[in-house]
C-alpha cells in the first residue's frame, strides 16, 4: 500500500487562492487530521487529492497515481483506490439504502457478493442491519452519516477522505465509527480525516496538517502539544481573582480559567515554581499544581491566530 | 477520453430508478402525451360527427381552394393529422427536458453529486447514462403515444375514411427518426443548460423555451401559411440533426469533472 504525497500544491479560482503551500506526507496506516477553520480550504485540498479539481500549481501522489492527472485513465484507477465521504451524506433519497450501495458499487466495478460481503458487515456495524430494503429519504441524519460511510468504504479503498464523520451521529455511534476508522487504519489505510471536533482528533490522528489557506503546520499530536507548557492550579474558589497576580511575574505567561482550575500556559518548564509562588503570596491556596500538555485546542487556536495577525 | 459502457448503464440504472420512484414527475410526463392524443381524436371525431356540415366545407375551402367538396371530412382529418405532427414534435422535446433537468441539476440539489463525481464515473459516461435515462423513456412514452392514437383516429375515423389512416408513411417517419432526433436535442439543451444553471427548476423553464420555435410552426401551419407534409419535415428534421451535431461537440467541451464540480458541486 502506497500512501498520499503532496509537494507545494495550490488552487487558485480565478484571481482568488483557495489554498496554497501545501507539502505533506501520510503513511499507510496512519490517520492524518487536517484542520482548518471554516474557508480553511480542507474542502479544496480534498477535491484536489480526489481528482476532482486540478491543482493550479505543485503535485502529489495518492496510491502511486499522480496529480495533476494525465489521463481519464489515471483519474479511474485515481478514484478506484480512494474513499471519500462528503461534508453532506449525498444519498439517492427515493432509493433504498441497499440500492444506494449498489449503485456506487456497480460504478467502481467491484466483485458484487464481496463487495456485499464487507458492506453487510460495516452495516451491522453501525446498526443499519434490517434496513437495506427503506428508502433512505426516511432515514434520520446520523442513519444518513453511517449509510454514506460505509458507501465511501464498500470499494475497499487504499486512502479514504473523511470529511466530519461523526457529525450528526449519537455518542454511542460516534465512538463505533471511531473505533471502525482506527481499525481501517489498523489494516494499512490511509486516512485523512477534516475535523472540526478537536476532540476526535486528539483520540484518532497521529499527526494533523493545520490550514488556513495556507498550510501553517504539520506535526504530531504530542509535537503540537509541546510547543508550549501547561500548569493547571486548582485553587479555593474562583481562580479568575489570581490572574491579575500572574502580571506581577517577570516574564508573560497566557493563562485560561475554568472554575477554581487555573491553567497557566508557560515558555519553559522553570517558570513553574515561579507561578505557583506568585500565586500563592498573592493570597491563593492553592491545593494542587500539575503540568499539563497544552490542549489541541489551544494549540489549534493559536496557530489560527497568527496566521490571523500575520495577514 | 475513457469510456466504459458497464459505468455509463450503472448512472442509466440508478436514474431510471429513481425516476419509477418519483410520482410527480411520472405524472407530469404522462400529461404532456394524454393532451397529444386526446386533441386530434376529439377534432377528428367533431369531423366525423357531422361530415357533411357546410361549415367543414369553408374550413375545408380556407386550406384549399381546389379541394374535393364531396369528402371535406376526410381532407380535414388528412390536413388536421399531417398539421399536428409539428405538435406531437413538442413531445420528444419537452419529455426528456424535464427528466435531464432534474436528473443532471437534481444531483447538485441533492448534494450527491461530489460523491458521485469522487466516483470512478468519468464525465462521459455520466453524460451518456443521463441521456439514455432520459431519452429511453421519452422515445417509449412518444412511441406509446403513436400507437394510440393511430388506434384512436382509426377507430374515430373508419366511418368517414373506410381504411386505415394511420400509421402513413410521414407519421411512421416523424415518429421514427424526426421525433428520436427531437429527443436528442431536448435532452441536450437540458443537459447543457442545467451545467451552465445547476437549478432543476431554472433549467426545466429555460429549456422549455425551445417547443417555441414549434408553436411557431404549428401557428404558421394552423393559419394556412405553412403547408406541412413529408418534405416540410424532413427539412426540420436537418435541421435538428445540425443542432444535435453542434450540441455533442459542445457537450465534448463543457463536460470535464472540474466544470461540473464548480459549476454543480
Amino acid at each position: 500500500m502506497q500512501g498520499i504525497r503532496v509537494e507545494g500544491l495550490k488552487k487558485c479560482f480565478g484571481a482568488r487562492t483557495a489554498v496554497e503551500g501545501l507539502t505533506f506526507d501520510v503513511a499507510p496506516g496512519e490517520v492524518f487530521g487536517l484542520l482548518g477553520p471554516n474557508g480553511a480550504g480542507k474542502t479544496t485540498t480534498v477535491r484536489m487529492l480526489t481528482g476532482l479539481l486540478t491543482p493550479t500549481e505543485g503535485r502529489a501522489t495518492i496510491c502511486g497515481v499522480e496529480l495533476p492527472l494525465r489521463s481519464d485513465d489515471e483519474g479511474v484507477k485515481l478514484r478506484r483506490q480512494v474513499g471519500l465521504l462528503t461534508e453532506q451524506p449525498g444519498l439517492y433519497d427515493r432509493l433504498s439504502a441497499r440500492e444506494n450501495l449498489e449503485f456506487f458499487m456497480r460504478l467502481n466495478e467491484v466483485d458484487e457478493p464481496k463487495a456485499w460481503k464487507l458492506a453487510t458487515s460495516l452495516l451491522e456495524r453501525f446498526d443499519l442491519a434490517g434496513r437495506e430494503d427503506e428508502p433512505v429519504g426516511g432515514f434520520s441524519k446520523g442513519m444518513r452519516q453511517k449509510l454514506a460511510i460505509v458507501r465511501a468504504l464498500v470499494h475497499s479503498p487504499e486512502v479514504v477522505f473523511l470529511d466530519e464523520p461523526t457529525s450528526g451521529l449519537d455518542p454511542q455511534s460516534g465512538r463505533v465509527v471511531r473505533d471502525a476508522i482506527a481499525e481501517l487504519a489498523r489494516e494499512g489505510r490511509t486516512m485523512v480525516l477534516c475535523s472540526h471536533n478537536l476532540h476526535e482528533v486528539e483520540r484518532l490522528c497521529s499527526r494533523v496538517a493545520v490550514i488556513k489557506n495556507r498550510l501553517r503546520t504539520v506535526a504530531s499530536l504530542v509535537e503540537l502539544r509541546k510547543e508550549g507548557l501547561a500548569l493547571d492550579l486548582m485553587v479555593d474558589g474562583d481562580a479568575a481573582a489570581w490572574v491579575p497576580a500572574l502580571a506581577k511575574l517577570p516574564f508573560t505567561v497566557g493563562h485560561h480559567v475554568e472554575g477554581s482550575r487555573l491553567r497557566v500556559l508557560l515558555d519553559k518548564e522553570e517558570q513553574s515554581p515561579d507561578v505557583i509562588a506568585c500565586v500563592v503570596s498573592a493570597g491563593a491556596r492553592v491545593h494542587s499544581a500539575q503540568r499539563a500538555a497544552r490542549p489541541l485546542e489551544e494549540a489549534y487556536l493559536e496557530l489560527v491566530r497568527e496566521d490571523a495577525e500575520a495577514a | 477520453m475513457s469510456f466504459r459502457l458497464s459505468r455509463a448503464l450503472a448512472v442509466y440504472r440508478k436514474d431510471l430508478l429513481d425516476l419509477r420512484k418519483n410520482r410527480g414527475l411520472l405524472w407530469s410526463m404522462l400529461a404532456l402525451p394524454l393532451v397529444i392524443v386526446v386533441t386530434p381524436l376529439g377534432l377528428v371525431m367533431a369531423y366525423v360527427r357531422n361530415p357533411t356540415d357546410p361549415g367543414l366545407k369553408a374550413i375545408a375551402l380556407y386550406y384549399d381552394l381546389t379541394v374535393d367538396l364531396t369528402n371535406v371530412a376526410r381532407f380535414l382529418i388528412d390536413k388536421v393529422l399531417a398539421d399536428w405532427f409539428v405538435i406531437y414534435l413538442v413531445m420528444p422535446v419537452f419529455v426528456p427536458i424535464l427528466i435531464s433537468s432534474h436528473a443532471v441539476a437534481g444531483e447538485k440539489e441533492k448534494r450527491t453529486l461530489e460523491p458521485l463525481l469522487a466516483s470512478p464515473v468519468t464525465p462521459l459516461e455520466l453524460v451518456v447514462g443521463k441521456s439514455l435515462a432520459s431519452l429511453v423513456p421519452s422515445v417509449l412514452i412518444c412511441t406509446l403515444a403513436f400507437v394510440l392514437l393511430c388506434v384512436g383516429v382509426d377507430i374515430v375515423a373508419w366511418p368517414v375514411a373506410k381504411e386505415l389512416i394511420l400509421p402513413n408513411s410521414m407519421w411512421s417517419f416523424g415518429v421514427f427518426v424526426i421525433a428520436p432526433l427531437f429527443a436528442f436535442f431536448g435532452n441536450g439543451v437540458a443537459v447543457l443548460i442545467s451545467a451552465r444553471v445547476g437549478d432543476s427548476r431554472l433549467a426545466q423553464q429555460l429549456a422549455g423555451l425551445m417547443v417555441l420555435p414549434l408553436i411557431g410552426l404549428a401557428a404558421g401551419q394552423f393559419g394556412g401559411w405553412l403547408k406541412a407534409g413529408a418534405g416540410y419535415y424532413a427539412i426540420i428534421g436537418g435541421v435538428v440533426l445540425l443542432l444535435d451535431v453542434v450540441i455533442v461537440v459542445a457537450a465534448r467541451r463543457l463536460f470535464d469533472r472540474e466544470r461540473l464540480m464548480t459549476r454543480w458541486g
